[in-house]
């Protein structure tokens, strides 16, 4: 396809000097820029700006943008050739992996001087020299200070401090399986709290949440305008709001997690020139520089650039040599969608009734009983971390990329009755206790 | 005799009220023009937020397992965002080199076209879409070379005015010779709804009113594809458009080429072969519950409350405005049909500083281009509520059609034509009155 449109560039060029009436043709003896072919899910924003900057930096290439989600990339990407793409550039470290197992890559060769390949227990660069992280987005909590004032209730620090029964209601959680960020963030509270602990926490702080789903509110308008008090999100999202105005803060707790937008180049690539260019220009100084853009708010992957970063911008670089970034993502890439799955069956499919359990289990313990045989029920998951990682399972569920919708299998049908009894189970504890 | 005239002309200034209402949202920070009416339903607030993502959308070429898929065959950007950043307005290219981010070029030969419009370029159409799917080759690339010229105001002041020239390369379906152009910038959608629920007895009141400086204004008659029918033009610098919900299937099919119940047919032309056959997903690639999300969204866009209307320095220019004429056509207040379809936005007075007519604004902004029953040297006034937000908004602001203005002065100092009279006046006035008139447009 790409050998077809660059055809069609050169034909383009031969025909195209034909002047317009009132119109001048170039003076000078004009090349037309032969196009760098960029497949990507980043916000148009992100696009707007790498687009103008490059193109002047290079004028002799043009980036020709191709938009896909990850799991409709991924396919595209797998097509002979990578389908004519030139480069990937995304925030989707399972796709990079993956296609990177399948010999879609050619080495990437960008200078990597005054780059760092690790931050915290996160790679930023492929070990073998495929791809290379090109910014970074953290995980944390947008708060609105001001409402948890009028609760009475302290920033939130880590994710344990979202359990304060007052907060009921007033969290924003986005639906982990429908929501391309929030897998991470599961599974981050898994690895930094354990299995059970974490799962405990998810099913606490679920019962006190609001759901949010893809393309309904952004959890910005949720915190902004007071409806909630924290949401969880990812720190750009946010961010620009924040640059723009809106009375939100962002705090990145102290169990943190980084998403890596990554960028390769394929092995089939029409233009390697140009793609290299590109994937040196987003990770020069310059390139860099862009994502600190209000509109943007990305973190640099270049240590060097936040030097010249207002005081008040994040520094996750700092924030990692106090170990606030040892998730460990290569353990996460395998159970991503597989931790989706389980959360919708255990949290977000009987979510209505989750909430209400919750709140009487709150009142019930705030009259002084004891209520942790009815607490147990709702915070045990359907499978546990061994089960979980049966390599069966997994690759179940690996293949699967953000976005991809999966059909309730044998599988899922066990967790639900699993989850079901529980909830009974919970009910009827409830149901005594008060009696 | 003449100064008498002048301030008998500040009466028709009502001056406006300044407060938030359910329509106006009193917020100056970046997010001005993206916040949802106060008065909105929790369903037509659902419907905001569902529109506001197909808004910021990025469509993709199909097939594809997306919402948005369609992308094409031949298209300008992804996103509507793209064009209208921050629901705002668009810019032209910063060097002759750069393309075009969010403007485009309008296209036609002469003659008249189907149902009285512009008669589309047999292979290029109506628009110049630069962009091609995989496979479709682009129809090409435009950029713009600044033409400049200075003018000398009554105190001396030098002021560069620039004029753009278009310059085609690449063309990948034969010449253009002959072509008639427009280049547009995209225009701020905040309080378009409002705007779209203006009657046209209200229009036709403007029109008849005799109205000072040889000033007229008339309404464009366009086609309504929905109604199949002539209706009257409301949307667009040449108030090209009949409403909001043609504006955006238009902009869809013209934009982004994305087809939708109003527009289900793709836009390639008989010579665009590669177009034609080009792979499409399911038709139309827009639903009509899309559409009407979309439309929601934009209506619904609360415009910006004014700021700073207390202060001696606005207070003076708001004067002048009025005193220049400026007012006759940029209207203070309008006021929606009371019987409107969205009761929202049915019978309130409104400020858009717009009469939404058209008006000669003679040779110097002339794009040499007829759009309907609009010639090349008429223009719809552009509202100016939110104006003085754009700089904040959009980073470096410019005005017109085709973004020539780098700021307010310029933009004035092109006027010609019916407001040929207004101009001059602004020619005559010192600094200070000049910048009592800038902080007065800064507070709108
Ligand atoms: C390529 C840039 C571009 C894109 C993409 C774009 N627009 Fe526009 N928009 C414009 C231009 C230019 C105008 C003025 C059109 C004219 O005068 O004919 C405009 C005008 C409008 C107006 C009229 C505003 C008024 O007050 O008259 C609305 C509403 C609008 N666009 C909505 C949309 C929607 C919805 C989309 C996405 C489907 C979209 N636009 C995509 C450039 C763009
Ligand atoms: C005869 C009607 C008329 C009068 C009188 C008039 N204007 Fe305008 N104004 C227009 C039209 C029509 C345009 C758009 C022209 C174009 O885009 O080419 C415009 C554009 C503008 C713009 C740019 C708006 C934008 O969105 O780009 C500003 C600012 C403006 N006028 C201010 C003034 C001021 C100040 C005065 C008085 C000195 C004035 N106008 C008098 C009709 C008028």
């Amino acid at each position: 396809m790409q050998s077809n449109s660059h055809d069609a560039g050169r034909r383009r060029f031969l025909t195209g000097l034909a002047g317009v009436t009132g119109a001048l043709a170039f003076g000078k003896a004009y090349a037309a820029p032969r196009p760098v072919v960029v497949m990507t899910s980043y916000q148009g924003e992100v696009m707007d700006r790498f687009e103008a900057a490059f193109e002047r930096a290079h004028p002799e290439y043009r980036l020709n943008i191709l938009w896909r989600m990850p799991h409709d990339a991924l396919p595209w990407l797998e097509k002979p050739e990578q389908g004519g793409v030139d480069v990937y550039w995304a925030a989707s470290p399972r796709n990079f992996e993956r296609l990177k197992k399948e010999g879609a890559w050619r080495k990437l060769g960008v200078d990597s001087a005054g780059l760092t390949d690790k931050i915290g227990k996160n790679r930023l660069a492929d070990a073998d020299g495929y791809f290379r992280a090109t910014e970074m987005a953290g995980y944390g909590f947008a708060v609105n200070t001001s409402r948890l004032a009028k609760l009475g209730l302290p920033v939130p620090a880590d994710w344990n401090d979202l359990t304060a029964p007052k907060l009921a209601g007033l969290i924003a959680l986005p639906i982990p399986s429908r929501v391309g960020f929030a897998p991470v963030m599961v599974d981050i509270v898994l690895q930094a709290y354990g299995w059970e602990k974490g799962w405990a926490l998810w099913s606490e702080i679920a019962g006190l949440s609001v759901l949010v789903d893809r393309g309904s509110t952004f959890v910005t308008d949720e915190i902004a305008s007071g409806r909630a008090a924290v949401g969880l999100s990812i720190d750009f999202f946010v961010a620009s709001a924040i640059a723009n105005g809106s009375p939100i803060r962002f705090v990145y707790p102290g169990h943190g997690g980084i998403n890596p937008g990554q960028i390769a180049i394929t092995a089939g690539a029409p233009n390697p020139d140009g793609a290299q260019a590109f994937a040196a220009f987003v990770l020069s100084e310059a390139g860099q520089r862009l994502l600190a853009d209000p509109d943007i708010r990305k973190l640099p992957v270049r240590p060097a650039v936040y030097a010249g970063l207002p005081a008040d911008y994040p520094r996750p670089f700092v924030a990692a040599e106090r170990g606030a970034y040892d998730y460990d993502e290569s353990v996460g890439l395998n159970r991503l969608t597989l931790l989706g799955q389980v959360f919708d069956a255990m949290l977000i499919r009987r979510h209505g009734e989750l909430v209400g359990l919750w709140q009487r289990l709150h009142t019930a313990e705030a009259a002084g009983k004891d209520m942790s045989a009815v607490r147990r029920e709702l915070c045990t998951p359907p499978l546990t971390e061994l089960e979980a990682a049966d390599p069966a399972l997994m690759r179940l569920y690996r293949d699967k990329v953000e976005g991809a919708t999966t059909a309730p299998g044998d599988v899922e049908a066990r967790w639900n009755a699993l989850c079901d009894s529980h909830i009974a189970r919970a009910m009827q504890g409830l149901a005594e206790a008060v009696a | 005799m003449k100064r008498s005239r002048w301030l008998g002309l500040a009466g028709l200034i009502l001056i406006a009220p300044v407060l938030a209402d359910d329509v106006t949202i009193a917020d100056a920070s970046r997010e001005a023009f993206s916040q949802p009416m106060s008065g909105l339903s929790e369903t037509e607030l659902a419907a905001f937020m569902r529109g506001r993502t197909l808004f910021r959308q990025a469509w993709v070429v199909s097939p594809a397992q997306d919402i948005a898929a369609g992308l094409g065959p031949l298209y300008n950007r992804l996103s509507c965002i793209a064009c209208h950043a921050k629901n705002g307005r668009g810019q032209p290219p910063e060097t002759p080199a750069d393309r075009m981010q969010s403007m485009l070029v309008r296209l036609s030969v002469p003659g008249v076209g189907p149902h009285g419009g512009p008669n589309p370029h047999p292979a290029y159409g109506d628009q110049f879409n630069e962009e091609g799917v995989p496979g479709v080759p682009g129809e090409g690339r435009v950029n713009l070379r600044w033409d400049e010229k200075v003018v000398v105001l009554a105190d001396g002041t030098k002021v560069s005015l620039r004029q753009p020239r278009l310059v085609f390369t690449e063309l990948a379906y034969g010449p253009l010779d002959g072509a008639l152009t427009s280049p547009r910038i995209a225009q701020p959608v905040y309080g378009s709804g409002l705007l779209d629920a203006v009657s046209e007895s209200t229009l036709f009141a403007l029109v008849a009113e005799t109205k000072p400086d040889g000033v007229k204004g008339r309404v464009n008659w366009v086609w309504n594809a929905a109604k199949g029918g002539i209706a009257l033009g409301r949307l667009g610098w040449k108030a090209n458009m009949p409403d909001l919900r043609q504006q955006s299937a238009g902009a869809m099919i013209g934009d982004l080429g994305i087809t939708s119940p109003l527009f289900p047919k793709q836009n390639c032309t008989p010579a665009q072969t590669a177009c034609q056959q080009a792979a499409l997903g399911p038709q139309p690639e827009l639903s009509t519950a899309q559409l009407n999300d979309l439309v929601a969204y934009q209506a619904h866009l609360a415009v910006p409350a004014r700021r700073d209307t207390e202060s001696p320095a606005v207070k003076a220019g708001e004067a002048r405005f009025a005193q220049m004429g400026c007012a006759v056509c940029h209207r203070p207040t309008l006021h929606t049909d009371a019987k409107a379809a969205d009761p929202l936005l049915a019978g309130r007075e409104i400020h858009p500083y717009s009469d939404l007519l058209l008006h000669d604004m003679g040779t110097g902004l002339s794009d040499g281009r007829p759009d309907f029953m609009a010639s090349g040297q008429e223009w719809r006034t552009p509202p100016l509520w939110g104006i003085g937000l754009a700089g904040k908004i959009n980073g470096k602001v410019f005005f017109l059609h085709d973004g020539r203005a780098r700021n307010y002065e310029e933009a004035i100092l092109w006027h010609g034509g019916e407001a040929r009279v207004a101009r001059d006046r602004f020619a005559k006035l010192g600094a200070s009155d000049r910048m009592a008139l800038q902080a007065f447009l800064d507070s709108l």
